[in-house]
């Protein structure tokens, strides 16, 4: 009981945070007092959170309220628009040919996100995981793919693809954006699969698992929140891509859509932002489902308390 | 009979067998790495020992392009720049991001949506957020400076972007505002990982909440540290893309930072009609040389601490 | 006696095995295949690259078409389709390509061996054209085709006898202005640039607005605005184009251009400009206009676009330019003028007929002139510019056709970096003028010898 105290005058730096991690204590007899502050946490709690959340949300509200005006009220106007007007979706759908290139993008992003998906979980698997000769090396200089800044790489492997033939192809693009995103998912997955614990794998060895079933079926479940993440990350990066998709593709037809948003709507000087955000706004929506189907697998709940020891 | 005539070879004994796994698993992405990223890179290494204008061919001039750099002052100012901002931001957004995601995790009614909220700045693309924030800052329309001067704080009112002293703050704030639901959704898919048990066994000892994060929230998070830590230092080290739409490395150098420098130097107006490739792609060899010595010292750290806790 | 036979766990021997399986081995190979072939199906969908230099749809000659030239983005699709309706052997495939993003392409394509038939040559025109990858239009079209030009135009891209590019959208820079808050001050336009301190200051003090509002986010602007005033200085706009080479010996620290970066100082100081043109990016700087913050603007040509699109429509109706002011009373208006919006034609292309039959298709004058009304663009030939109908474009292209025009870019080797740079500090009262010339002169020299 006495154990009690320093922990609640400890809080009133931090906002919120009662009890650490949530597991309801199962007291019957709460003081009033005690019950009061809490709630009163609580609330502060909440309203730093929205506050927060408000801060971090406002450039998207900016592009809805945006999208609904009237050109020439988009700086002049009052924050809310006085008056609300959808023709920019319609615009941006019929004269961006909008379909056909968010098909374009859907495609590309779900064969990307499959690819480094597969391929990183495998290797990050390995390197958390199993041991061979050289592992650290290899592992190392797999990461310093992360370290190089593009910019410097762009034109290299322009020619580099040029050679392969692969330029002006969405094949080609797929294949660059997996190879240059591959480390960064390698990199997160083995975190994960390092904080699963070897006695399951040493257990299902001992079970006669081969190797890639007990990667396949055993550990890939357990890390179902590093797959989240690395689904969530990869599909953002690839969809928002477009320095790339800009310069390894030509034909304009086969564009992703960022990179034909931004080269037909924003001009050097002058851009037409209602149609831009309308458009842009359109394009938000796939990730915000991806990324709402994908954190469930965030909440807490998986098995991790019922490996035995 | 076949059986037989097996025992005649070596047998490959279950460790090598499992050696040939962790090969087979790191294949795929080691051949991408090796078309992708490794070939370019060897180019990106050769054209920074040459003079390159990108049409015609590459004049080998060995270390003269780093000579160059060891008398460029604005190399010099672009190289402290880049790493004051690297070392703040790296600093800011690990800490806060976990903390954020140790507060939310303690479980609030409407988590998702807050999680969602607090991700959107990642979704948003960097275009669409320089131009925003630009805005933000514009000193006579920015809602900062209107928000200021609607409290009474008239005197705060600054243009942000135009005074040396506060152009890098500012753009740090932007990328802190970025980044903090990403670093945020890896820590907690970290906290999914941490065993409740260990909590009510600090409790029942008596442990308080300050003590149950540094004791053990902390240590258990220490792999995922590592990797915001690493991913942190890198993205600031090659960092470009919302410095150069929000103030292209302006006024009078005040944010330039390397990757401003070096993307001005190949594809923008630092040399005027004839771009400097080589010199562009030597100071990404600096980058890059930043990057991995920042590894091999968080590989020197967390390795110490790892031995030692 | 253990036999290397039983690869498969759980056979009837019951013996564990751990380590490979030929079923994984499967497994694993065809998820990586998978992996890796997937894109591959795509390919069927694709057209395949254009290999080599030039290719051809269908047995047709390809031209390829590429700018950041939004301006025109509704008249592309219609220029290409009546081009291709009266040439039935020749596709135009048009590309808008983000500015920002624009020079990567181009020069990864030009590096490749392919540029696109007709591009914008950004600030690499005569440099590709000495490269031998753009066309010398001289030749190509010859020069009567090129005499109806803008002088300053055709000058901006020649080297050697040779012209490497065409002017497309021309630009010239002035002044706009509201009249209504200039009638509420009592100010008349200004000639000079001390009569334009003069007014500024009267506008400030009895309307409380702001003056003359310049833009120098992201800093681009700064030589737009200082480079003409060089001109003004000599009275000659080759002092400019010498600076900017490096020819005759001329260098950044001259008394010329210490006596022009003074007068800059001299307005910034006695009060000409709204506070912080460093802050303000181009959009920003418009709407301080059009909402009626500020009194004038001093910008390029591409703004009446802009306000057509922005603007409230009473702002639009009355919203005048002026010219530069002057050095001296009497003295020359020398504005900003050149065309940062050019096209080229790739010299190796095998489709550089084709092109060029597009080029001479696109400049025809009632066309060119349609198009640019249309777009509310500068023309850069005289018979389109007679033909515009904008009234302040209007009466900014007359100063073309007078001769007024400076030089407002930098093309030669770290010029544009050190000047925007440079003058950024001045403009934002950092620096004094002396100390911006030497600095614009060290900064070119150091890069002149990388």
């Amino acid at each position: 009981m006495s154990a009690e105290a320093p922990s609640t005058t400890q809080q009133a730096t931090v906002p919120g945070r009662a009890e650490g991690i949530a597991t309801r204590p199962s007291r019957h007899r709460v003081p009033a007092g005690r019950r009061r502050r809490r709630a009163a946490r609580r609330s502060a709690g909440y309203v730093f959170l929205v506050a927060l959340s408000g801060a971090t949300v406002f450039p998207f509200v900016w592009m809805l309220l945006t999208s609904v005006r009237h050109r020439d009220t988009v700086f002049g106007g009052s924050l809310v628009p006085d008056e609300l007007t959808f023709g920019a979706y319609g615009r941006a759908w019929s004269q961006l040919d909008y379909l056909s290139h968010f098909l374009t993008s859907v495609v590309v992003t779900t064969l990307t996100v499959l690819g480094v998906l597969a391929l990183a979980s495998l290797a990050g698997y390995s390197f958390a995981k199993l041991d061979f000769p050289g592992k650290q090396v290899i592992y190392v200089t797999l990461l310093t793919t992360l370290m190089m800044p593009l910019t410097a790489l762009i034109l290299p492997l322009f020619l580099q693809m040029k050679t392969l033939s692969l330029l002006n192809t969405r094949q080609g693009l797929i294949l660059v954006y997996i190879g240059l995103s591959l480390p960064f998912a390698m990199f997160l997955m083995r975190a994960f699969f390092e904080t699963l614990p070897d006695e399951l794998i040493d257990a299902a060895r001992v079970d006669g698992a081969g190797e890639f079933r007990i990667f396949w079926r055993v550990m890939l479940p357990l890390a179902a929140p590093g797959v989240a993440t690395v689904v969530v990350f990869q599909f953002l990066t690839t969809w928002n891509e477009f320095l790339f998709a800009q310069t390894f593709l030509q034909d304009p037809e086969i564009l992703p859509l960022q990179p034909h948003l931004f080269g037909v709507v924003r001009g050097q000087h002058v851009t037409d932002w209602p149609l831009l955000t309308a458009a842009l706004t359109m394009s938000v929506l796939p990730m915000v489902l991806v990324y709402m189907r994908m954190q469930r697998r965030f909440v807490a709940g998986l098995t991790l308390g019922a490996v035995k020891s | 009979m076949s059986d037989l005539v097996g025992t005649a070879r070596v047998r490959p004994t279950a460790r090598t067998r499992r050696w040939a796994v962790g090969y087979l698993f790191v294949l795929p992405i080691a051949l991408f790495f090796a078309v992708f990223v490794a070939f370019p890179f060897l180019r990106s290494f050769y054209l920074s020992l040459t003079e390159w204008s990108g049409f015609t061919s590459p004049r080998f001039i060995g270390l003269r392009n780093f000579q160059s750099l060891a008398d460029d002052p604005v190399f010099w100012k672009a190289l402290r720049t880049t790493i004051i901002y690297t070392a703040v931001t790296t600093i800011l957004q690990t800490t806060l991001p976990m903390l954020l995601a140790v507060f939310i995790n303690i479980g609030w009614r409407g988590g998702v949506v807050f999680r969602t909220l607090l991700f959107i700045p990642v979704i948003v693309s960097f275009v669409v957020t320089a131009l925003l924030w630009q805005l933000i800052y514009d000193p006579n329309f920015g809602t900062l400076n209107q928000v200021l001067r609607a409290v009474g704080l008239d005197a705060l009112a600054h243009p942000w972007l135009a005074d040396p002293m506060t152009v890098v703050p500012a753009i740090m704030l932007v990328s802190l505002w970025q980044s903090l639901g990403f670093y945020m959704l890896i820590f907690l898919a970290g906290l999914q990982g941490i065993d409740p048990n260990l909590y009510e066994a600090a409790r029942i000892d008596g442990a308080g909440a300050r003590q149950e994060f540094l004791k053990i929230t902390v240590p258990m998070l220490r792999t995922v540290t590592a990797v915001v830590v690493l991913l942190n230092l890198i993205n600031g080290f090659n960092t470009f893309d919302v410095i150069y739409v929000m103030t292209g490395g302006g006024p009078n150098r005040a944010s330039e930072v390397l990757g401003t420098y070096l993307y001005k130097l190949a594809f923008g107006t630092e040399s005027g009609a004839t771009p400097s490739f080589g010199y562009a792609t030597a100071i990404s060899m600096i980058v890059f040389a930043l990057c991995v010595a920042a590894a091999v010292v968080q590989l020197r750290i967390s390795r110490r601490a790892r031995d030692v806790g | 006696m253990v036999t290397p036979a039983a690869d498969n766990p759980g056979t009837p021997t019951g013996r564990p095995r751990s380590g490979v399986t030929r079923r994984d081995v499967l497994r694993g190979g065809v998820l990586g295949a998978a992996a890796l072939a997937m894109p591959s199906l795509l390919g069927a969908c694709d057209s395949g690259d254009s290999g080599g230099s030039g290719g051809s749809s269908g047995g047709k000659a390809k031209v390829r078409l590429w700018t950041w030239y939004t301006e025109q983005e509704k008249q592309w699709p219609m220029l290409a389709q009546e081009f291709q309706a009266s040439h039935p052997n020749i596709v135009i495939e048009n590309r808008v390509i983000d500015y920002d993003a624009y020079l990567p392409a181009l020069q990864a394509a030009v590096s490749g061996g392919d540029p696109p038939e007709i591009f914008a040559p950004h600030v690499l025109a005569i440099e590709y054209g000495k490269a031998g990858i753009a066309a010398d239009l001289k030749a190509e079209l010859g020069a009567d085709f090129l005499s109806d030009f803008f002088t300053s135009t055709n000058d901006e891209f020649s080297d050697g006898g040779k012209q490497y590019a065409l002017g497309w959208m021309a630009q010239t820079f002035g002044v706009f202005y509201d009249p209504a808050i200039f009638a509420r001050a009592k100010v008349d336009v200004p000639e000079t640039w001390d009569d334009l301190i003069e007014v500024s200051n009267t506008i400030k003090s009895s309307t409380g607005l702001m003056p003359c509002v310049l833009s120098n986010n992201p800093g681009s602007n700064g030589p737009d605005f200082v480079l003409p005033l060089i001109t003004q200085t000599a009275n000659d706009p080759h002092l400019v184009l010498d600076l900017d080479y490096g020819r005759n010996g001329a260098r950044w620290d001259q008394p010329k251009v210490i006596e022009a970066l003074t007068k800059v100082d001299q307005l910034i100081k006695g009060g000409a400009f709204a506070p912080n043109p460093n802050g303000i990016p181009d959009e920003q700087a418009q709407r301080l206009l059009y909402t009626g913050k500020a009194a004038m603007f001093y910008s390029g040509s591409w703004v009446p676009q802009g306000f057509a699109g922005s603007a409230p429509k009473p702002f639009l109706q009355r919203y005048k330019v002026m010219q530069t002011p002057a050095w001296t009373a009497g003295g020359r208006h020398w504005c900003a003028n050149q065309a940062g919006a050019g096209l080229s034609v790739s010299a190796k292309s095998k489709n550089k007929a084709a092109a060029l039959e597009f080029i001479k298709f696109m400049y025809e004058p009632a066309r060119y002139a349609k198009v640019m009304n249309d777009s509310n663009s500068m023309p850069s030939t005289n018979a389109a510019g007679a033909q515009v109908t904008d009234p302040v474009v209007k009466l900014m292209t007359s100063w073309l056709l007078n001769g007024d025009g400076a030089p407002h870019i930098l093309f030669g080797k770290g010029s544009a970096g050190a000047a925007t740079n440079a003058l950024a500090a001045l403009i934002g009262g950092k620096s004094t003028p002396e100390k911006t010339a030497a600095a614009i002169q060290a900064e070119v020299e150091k890069a002149r010898t990388r």
